[in-house]
């Protein structure tokens, strides 16, 4: 009879969890014999493996993985995550997989010995993923903190060992210098790189035997690499868009973070080129997510900095050309649609940036995101807000055709230039298209419906210049606007290049067809004219004599011209006769015709003698004509000079405050003024000076403005307004606009809005001419 | 009076379909000629005379006029009604006062019996002068053919008139 006491004691000795402990005694191999046989006489071998299996899974799940866990703080902050702390928890953990390690290798060893102890292993009993699951159930939230901090140094030290073998033979100045390592953090002698690296891999080894590594690291580990690899695109790439980035951070992810993880997962042999298929399996997995990461995030940096590129354009073409690739690769149209386009209401779309920066902006927008889409969608949908800003702003038009005309900021000029060419194509495009319908391309899915309906009409090969002036959606405002500047132009400058202007009218001609521009012909036409008839009369003798000055006029054809705003101005009598000399001596020559005079507009080249000093400048007529009057008397009340100059007194007022700057006329008294003959204090300004302010009058326009226009367009309908609420007491808005339509737009020919009249008769509400009450309006009584 | 005659109409007979093609014609020369005098009508100065089309039909018109200064009606604001017929402006427009009116020569129910809306009517005339002549015929009534005999009677006393004429207003006042 077995002595069970005995047996207990026995069993208890060879495996030493029965008695709560985790170790492994070495026992004799006779005794061990002795026991499995009288363990299976008795029929006993399964209920005391089961038994033993029990024991050892409680261990695991009571003893062993708190004590592994036990080294690791719950909470790690991860703010305060500076190098010590790192560091720490890198010993930490490395200490704890080694222990980890040693009672894992223990219990397989007594694994080993209990499946000697039943006649047929039991082939469920697998420690690996035992160990795993006590692992998992138990983490503490602090964990993955740890796991992450001891690949990052190990990361680091891989990072260092490799660059340091990259570079030791190119300078080894920078790593004497640094005299630090900044992974260890010790000095560059006592650099533990080395021996610390042997850990981490031992550790690695150690993690892959038990079959933990992709469990309890496998998260770390992705996220680590992840936060790596935008940390280095963002070190890398950020703000410099002359350059193209994706192969060589490609390369640089499969030399660094490729090889790094080839290292983690096939510790045992670092020889990388000798791999097991598992190992590059694992890898090759990594590779691909990691790779299309790296697009990602390519990506995303370069659509979040996509204003600087837009603004860079084109030297910034190759960050354009990364885009594309990782576009083609991951669709992140809807992304890009939707950050450009908050970028560009943050950046510019608002009161702040002048418009001429706002234009500027969308050509360069217009060329960039063609550059990147051709299919036009992206720019339609990206530019339509800044279309429609731009239309609100009164000062587009004018802009445009500046930059139009004028060299600027904007390239337009260039891009008018470009103009002929682009005509020219477009007469062949639309065989081409036909030719070449095997390169269609689809539109990109991942646009609203909704926004595709209203993009599929437009004109998506449209070029730049047409783009700007659709702002408007019209040409003939546009023309206009020309036609004004053009007009200032002209009678500001008087020696104008005719030239330049002429090169211009044709470009334009050739894009927006003759008739548009044809009064600005006759313009153009008008001035040089003007010189021929100048130099005639100038050489006619009867003219000449007793002449007082030189005259030299614009003659222009006032259908052709757009109106004058309506400044007057009376001429002395003296002066007055002089013109009509010279309108006499222009009647002679040109028979039929007479001229009438404008002589508001124009360039007075003066000479004045007052007190001590003389000043040569040219001003304005008005002004000419202020000092005029006050040769004859000394001081003047701003009513006496208003009536007999025809110039309203507060217009007046202002063509006075220039001389008042100058210290040659002074207001005494309110009202008063009076010649300054005396050197006064305010004399010691220099020509230069007033070459100035005589810029600053220029600026004035002798246009009608646009808006002074519409305005006169608008008060025709007024009168119509009237004279329909007068009759029909009280309309509806829609009411009002219909009749209009109907009655009123047939004798001007304008077009205009509901909304534009709404906000017409509104006006006239705040103005008390017009009541709104009940959705109607009516006359003010 | 030639210059009362469509000059369409002083042609020889034309045919059927021919008359009809013509009507149409001359109902667009009517309504351009309709517009253009509603373009004088509102960009021209006159006080007290207005008109306008009553609705998307420019051949009926509303038109307004306000009794000259030192007349018995200063002030007060009368309301019209013009319809144009389709051979406008050989024939005149029909003129009614939409306004109930004490006044000589329009009876009760708004007719106006003044000579140049009758048989003396011209090509030449617009509604322009029309309104102005409606407007002095207020002032000076033609007492020697009423309409209206009762006033007819009293014109001759201004003042009384005047006080007549103010209760007769505000009788009617509501309608």
């Amino acid at each position: 009879m077995v002595d069970i006491d005995n047996l207990w004691i026995e069993l208890s000795r060879n495996f030493p969890v029965l008695s709560g402990s985790v170790c492994f005694v070495e026992t004799d191999s006779g005794n061990f014999q002795k026991l499995r046989e009288d363990v299976i006489r008795l029929g006993l071998s399964e209920s005391v493996s089961e038994i033993l299996w029990s024991e050892f899974q409680s261990a695991i799940r009571d003893k062993v993985v708190p004590l592994f866990w036990s080294n690791f703080p719950v909470r790690v902050d991860t703010s305060k995550c500076d190098f010590e702390l790192r560091y720490q928890l890198f010993l930490r953990f490395a200490a704890a997989v080694e222990n980890l390690y040693k009672t894992f290798n223990c219990l397989k060893l007594l694994l080993n010995r209990l499946n000697k102890l039943s006649l047929i292993p039991n082939k469920k009993w697998n420690l690996n993923s035992t160990l795993l699951e006590a692992l998992l159930g138990q983490m503490p939230t602090g964990f993955n903190e740890a796991v992450l901090a001891f690949y990052y140094v190990a990361f680091q030290i891989h990072l260092q060992l490799h660059s340091k073998n990259a570079r030791v033979l190119l300078d080894a100045d920078v790593i004497l210098k640094k005299a630090e390592c900044h992974v260890c953090n010790k000095k560059i002698n006592s650099c533990e790189c080395l021996s610390l690296e042997s850990t981490v891999n031992k550790v690695n080894t150690a993690l892959r035997e038990m079959e933990l590594l992709d469990g309890i690291a496998g998260q770390s580990l992705t996220s680590l690499v992840q936060k790596c690899i935008q940390e280095h695109i963002k070190e890398t790439c950020h703000g410099i868009f002359d350059r193209s980035f994706l192969r060589q951070l490609e390369n640089w992810l499969d030399e660094t973070v490729i090889s790094w993880l080839r290292k983690v997962f096939s510790p045992t042999c670092l020889n990388t080129s000798v791999n097991d298929a598992e190992t590059t399996n694992i890898v090759k997995g990594f590779k691909v997510k990691l790779t299309y990461f790296l697009y990602e995030n390519v990506a995303l940096s370069i659509i979040e900095q996509f204003f600087s590129i837009i603004i860079d354009f084109p030297e910034s073409i190759p960050a354009i050309d990364d885009l594309k690739i990782c576009m083609e690769k991951i669709d992140m149209r809807k992304h890009f649609i939707q950050t450009l386009s908050n970028t560009l209401k943050i950046r510019v779309l608002h009161p702040g940036v002048n418009t001429m920066d706002i234009l500027t902006g969308y050509i360069a927008a217009i060329k960039a995101i063609r550059y990147l889409d051709n299919s036009g969608i992206i720019l339609e949908t990206v530019t339509a807000p800044i279309r429609e800003y731009l239309c609100k702003r009164s000062d587009t038009v004018r802009r445009v055709v500046t930059g139009l005309t004028e060299e600027g900021p904007t390239d337009l000029t260039e891009e008018l230039a470009k103009g002929e060419t682009v005509k020219d194509n477009d007469k062949i495009d639309g065989n081409e298209e036909l030719n070449n319908w095997e390169n269609w391309l689809p539109d990109s899915f991942g646009i609203d419906q909704s926004a595709r309906v209203q993009l599929t009409n437009i004109n998506r090969s449209a070029d730049i210049i047409s783009m700007v002036v659709d702002i408007y959606g019209s040409k003939e405002l546009f023309m206009n606007e020309y036609r004004n500047l053009m007009a200032d132009r002209l009678l500001t400058s008087l020696d104008f290049n005719a030239d330049k202007e002429i090169r211009n009218l044709e470009l334009l001609k050739l894009r927006f067809g003759e008739s548009l521009l044809h009064s600005c012909e006759v313009m153009l036409k008008d001035i040089t004219d003007s010189k021929r008839i100048n130099s005639h009369i100038a050489s006619d003798s009867k003219f000449n004599e007793n002449k007082m000055f030189d005259i030299s006029t614009f003659i222009i054809s006032a259908q052709f011209w757009p109106s004058f705003n309506k400044e007057s101005l009376e001429l002395p009598e003296e002066i007055a006769n002089e013109f009509d000399k010279y309108t006499k001596a222009y009647e002679a020559y040109k028979g039929n015709r007479t001229l009438n005079w404008r002589p508001v507009t124009g360039r007075v080249s003066i000479v004045i003698e007052i007190g001590e000093r003389i000043i040569e400048m040219a001003v304005a007529p008005t002004q000419a004509i202020i000092l005029y009057h006050f040769q004859s008397k000394d001081e003047w009340t701003l009513e006496d000079l208003s009536q007999i100059t025809k110039v309203p007194s507060t217009i007046l007022r202002r063509r006075i405050g220039f001389w008042i700057t100058h210290g040659i006329i002074g207001e005494t008294r309110p009202g008063i003024f009076k010649l300054l003959e005396e050197d006064g204090k305010k004399s010691q300004f220099d020509t230069k000076n007033i070459n100035q302010t005589l810029g600053d009058e220029d600026v004035e326009s002798a246009m009608a403005s646009a808006s002074d226009q519409r305005e006169e367009e608008l008060q025709v309908f007024w009168s119509y307004i009237v004279g329909m609420l007068t009759n029909l007491d009280s309309l509806p808005l829609d009411r009002i606009h219909q009749m209009l339509k109907l009655f009123a737009s047939h004798g001007v020919g304008i077009e205009f809005t509901q909304d534009e009249l709404k906000n017409f008769l509104q006006r006239k509400v705040r103005e008390h001419k017009l009541i709104y009450s009940g959705g109607v309006y009516q006359l003010y009584k | 009076m030639a210059q009362n005659i469509s000059p369409e109409h002083s042609g020889v007979d034309t045919g059927k379909q021919g008359a009809n093609s013509c009507a149409a014609k001359h109902g667009h020369a009517v309504s351009k000629r309709l517009q253009k005098e509603l373009m004088n009508l509102m960009m021209g100065t006159e006080k007290g005379i207005s008109a306008f089309p009553d609705g998307e039909n420019i051949f009926k018109w509303i038109g307004t006029i306000t009794g000259a200064a030192n007349t018995v009606y200063a002030g007060q604001k009368y309301r019209l009604s013009l319809e144009f017929p389709n051979s406008y402006p050989y024939a005149p427009p029909a003129v009614k006062f939409l306004t109930p009116c004490f006044h000589p020569n329009v009876d009760l129910a708004g007719c106006i019996c003044l000579d140049i809306l009758k048989d003396k009517w011209s090509a030449l005339y617009d509604v322009r002068t029309i309104l102005l002549s409606i407007q002095s015929l207020l002032g000076e009534p033609n007492n020697d053919s009423p309409l209206n005999a009762q006033a007819a009677m009293m014109w001759a006393d201004q003042a009384e008139y005047k006080k007549y004429l103010d209760a007769f207003y505000e009788k009617h006042k509501d309608t």
